[in-house]
């Protein structure tokens, strides 16, 4: 009995020092911005209790409004080329090559993700200027006319999701090998016997021996296309007009710019429940797409 | 060899705890912040937006006024930010943490936000020192003052300031055969410029933002995208400090105007500009490289202010190689202008020793030591002299300050106190009003009407 006692306290002394961190980390700030929710504070003055209102508010606020579909069309077409480009770059340094050139390519290929984002984007910044960039010098060789590439609202979404999975598909690059080199060659053997080569190879055997990694890959992917920031900050500022603001950069305006605190929380909640919906919505699709071993 | 079996479970977690302790202690001035420098101290505590170097560089202030007022002492502390509003955004959070400072440096982007929630009105002061401050006023145009001038108190007195004028790149003009226009050039002559230089270099160069924008272009055109308004009161002061200047208790921007006619036309002027080739996009200019273009000969026109001769010297452009002119004529010749000084924060219990301070900065002698080079416009017209820009500056360096003379309706940065939210709908509609077809700029007009309208309402709630 006393030993049980014993046991129990040594337990909850070593869980103190993580529980305390989340606790003062992650679980204060959640529960004070869920409160903020409800009331108007700009720092200066005293919050002031307006209930449902700052929610209700974003129903009909454009901006907001505008934010959340960017997001989504940064989400879904960032993350699509992001996984695909690390499974193709993957499985393509998993082929047979010298083991130097696979260590070279591995590096290669994780390297932008250890930089700065910030950092990144001043440098695309400069390389996409429509008149002194030296995208559009390159182009202006091969006879083409300069492209506004930052500065009209076409192009500049292109651009954001261009640099940002330039940035991070080395992460999915990694979880791809990893699970690729987890999958036993018999496996392979047994297939090139029954006639599975090239893409039969792929879609039959690889595919759904990675597609846990896939699973874990695509919900990170998500989870991290879903908070994005840094990439449309410092390369348009969500312009030109809204059509790079992604609903980050609203809840960073509002906060911050704005001094709308509540407003700012409540599209924060929102985010953090779509997160929340989406990867539950991935986890239950993956019962039907993703095989276990 | 370590005996193993003699270091106990029991003595590795106290180990542990006392090195978790020990840990603790000697980090506490880290946990606590005690270690920021100056924090605790009993110093009047001075905010400018920049670097740690900033704040060195102007530790020469700091220790001459010491010098004077040896029962005060002063700490520079510098905040780093993208620009004015992230400024104002940090030191609110500093005051929603405790640790606010008593003065900060602010300019005429956030001089309606202080003087609505922050500043401390200097009226009683300048009544009372009124003999030892008025050679300032002497030196300084009026129209810097009232832009610092709320609800008929003044709340600042601006150290600095920037018209925004038009610098025109010599090497370009002669490349292309092309004259320095005259003072009173207009728009069409503007226009008829760029085209004499398209092809050659990137005819105008220009920024999206409150500042050298589309401001100026629409203070040319006798309009604004707010209205603008004159408060009553300050009749004291002015008879004080300027007897005879008709001059209001300062200004007040009540709403939005982006829908007015002339409104329109600006932004469809700049937008043909954009869509001929003679404009770059706004979204394009500022930054870091434009000192680059301009020195090397790729940009014919930009709007700047006297701050930018220091830099352009520095970027290895010689004074012959630019002039600076007036701003184009259109319905008027109304300049914008940015200006800034020191405000007193109303939280401060060093109210008398923030007043000194600021008496002190406004000096000839302080100013003197605050801007040695022409990285700015000091207000007081005695130091933009020959001396300032020898060597440096360019042709008609005297235009920086003349703008205000010869233009007495020039007025500041539209910043009333929602100057963030403002700033935001302007950039944001300016872009798409910009990037399109003609269609574009009235649908985006209605947003930018939209936006301040809400703003504004906002505001009233």
């Amino acid at each position: 009995m006393r030993t049980d006692r014993r046991s129990r306290l040594m337990t909850w002394l070593f869980l103190a020092p993580t529980m305390i961190g989340v606790g003062i980390f992650v679980v204060v700030p959640i529960v004070g911005s869920l409160l903020l929710a409800f009331f108007r504070w700009d720092i200066i003055t005293s919050p002031r209790f307006v209930g449902l209102a700052n929610f209700t508010e974003l129903a009909t606020d454009r901006t907001v409004g505008i934010s959340f579909l960017n997001t989504a069309v940064f989400v879904a077409v960032a993350v699509l080329a992001q996984l695909c480009i690390a499974m193709l770059l993957a499985v393509l340094v998993q082929s047979k090559m010298p083991s130097w050139m696979r260590v070279f390519f591995r590096s290669t290929f994780f390297f932008p993700l250890v930089l700065s984002a910030a950092s990144v984007s001043i440098l695309m910044k400069y390389l996409f200027n429509e008149s002194y960039g030296v995208i559009n010098w390159a182009l202006s060789l091969v006879g083409i006319p300069a492209v506004p590439w930052l500065t009209s609202p076409q192009w500049a979404m292109v651009v954001v999701i261009a640099v940002y999975v330039w940035q991070n598909f080395g992460f999915s690059f990694l979880l791809f090998v990893g699970g690729l080199s987890a999958i036993p060659g018999d496996v392979y053997e047994a297939g090139a016997i029954d006639g599975a080569t090239g893409w039969r190879r792929f879609r039959h055997l690889t595919l759904p021996l990675v597609s846990p990694t896939v699973l874990v890959a695509s919900v990170m992917a998500i989870i991290t296309a879903l908070q994005v920031f840094d990439q449309p900050y410092v390369l348009t500022r969500g312009g030109p007009g809204d059509s790079t603001r992604t609903v980050v950069m609203v809840i960073y305006e509002s906060a911050f710019r704005q001094l709308e605190f509540g407003r700012a929380s409540a599209i924060g909640l929102v985010l953090m429940l779509l997160i929340m919906l989406v990867t539950a919505a991935q986890f239950r699709l993956a019962r039907r797409f993703v095989f276990y071993q | 060899m370590v005996d193993r079996s003699t270091l106990t479970r029991r003595a590795l977690l106290g180990a542990a705890g006392a090195a978790g302790v020990a840990g603790t202690v000697a980090a506490w001035p880290r946990l606590t912040g005690a270690d920021i420098p100056g924090r605790g101290e009993d110093a009047l505590t001075i905010l400018i937006l920049g670097t740690a170097q900033d704040a060195a560089g102007r530790q020469v202030i700091a220790d001459a006024f010491m010098e004077e007022h040896p029962d005060i002492a002063v700490r520079i502390q510098s905040v780093q930010a993208t620009d004015w509003g992230d400024f104002f955004a940090k030191i609110l959070t500093m005051v929603a943490s405790g640790t606010q400072p008593d003065i900060v440096y602010t300019a005429t982007e956030g001089a309606q936000l202080f003087a609505e929630r922050l500043a401390l009105p200097l009226d009683d002061y300048l009544q009372r020192d009124a003999e030892e401050i008025r050679d300032y006023f002497e030196d300084v145009h009026p129209s810097l003052i009232e832009a610092f001038m709320y609800k008929g108190s003044l709340y600042q007195l601006p150290l600095d300031f920037n018209a925004a004028n038009m610098y025109l790149n010599l090497d370009v003009l002669e490349r292309n055969g092309l004259e320095m226009p005259g003072e009173d050039w207009s728009r069409d002559d503007f226009s008829e410029l760029l085209r004499g230089m398209q092809g050659d270099a990137t005819p105008y160069y220009w920024t999206n933002r409150l500042f050298g924008g589309i401001v100026p272009w629409l203070y040319v055109n006798d309009t604004s995208f707010l209205t603008e308004e004159k408060a009553r009161g300050g009749e004291q002061f002015w008879s004080t400090f300027y007897p005879g200047e008709e001059r209001s208790g300062g200004y007040l921007w009540t709403g939005s105007n982006a829908t007015a006619e002339p409104v329109h036309e600006s932004f469809e002027y700049l937008r043909s500009l954009v869509a001929d080739g003679l404009a770059v996009r706004p979204e394009e200019g500022g930054g870091n490289t434009l000192v680059g273009l301009f020195a090397s000969g790729r940009i014919g026109t930009t709007p700047a202010g006297g701050y930018w001769v220091q830099g352009l010297a520095e970027g290895g452009m010689r004074p012959e190689q630019y002039d600076v002119q007036f701003f184009p004529r259109w319905r008027s010749q109304r300049h914008q202008f940015g200006a800034a000084g020191y405000a007193v924060m109303k939280t401060t219990r060093k109210a008398d020793q923030a007043w000194e301070w600021i008496k002190y900065t406004a000096s000839k002698e302080a100013m003197q030591l605050a801007f040695p080079t022409p990285s700015t416009t000091p207000t007081r017209r005695s130091m933009v002299n020959d001396a300032l820009y020898a060597g440096v500056g360019p042709e008609h360096w005297s235009r920086f300050y003349d703008t205000l003379d010869r233009f007495p309706t020039s007025g500041p940065i539209p910043a009333p106190p929602q100057q963030a939210a403002v700033e935001t709908a302007l950039i944001r509609n300016v872009s798409t009003a910009l990037s399109g077809g003609a269609a574009g700029v009235e649908r985006s007009l209605q947003n930018l009407d939209r936006d301040l309208r809400a703003v504004f309402a906002e505001e009233d709630s």
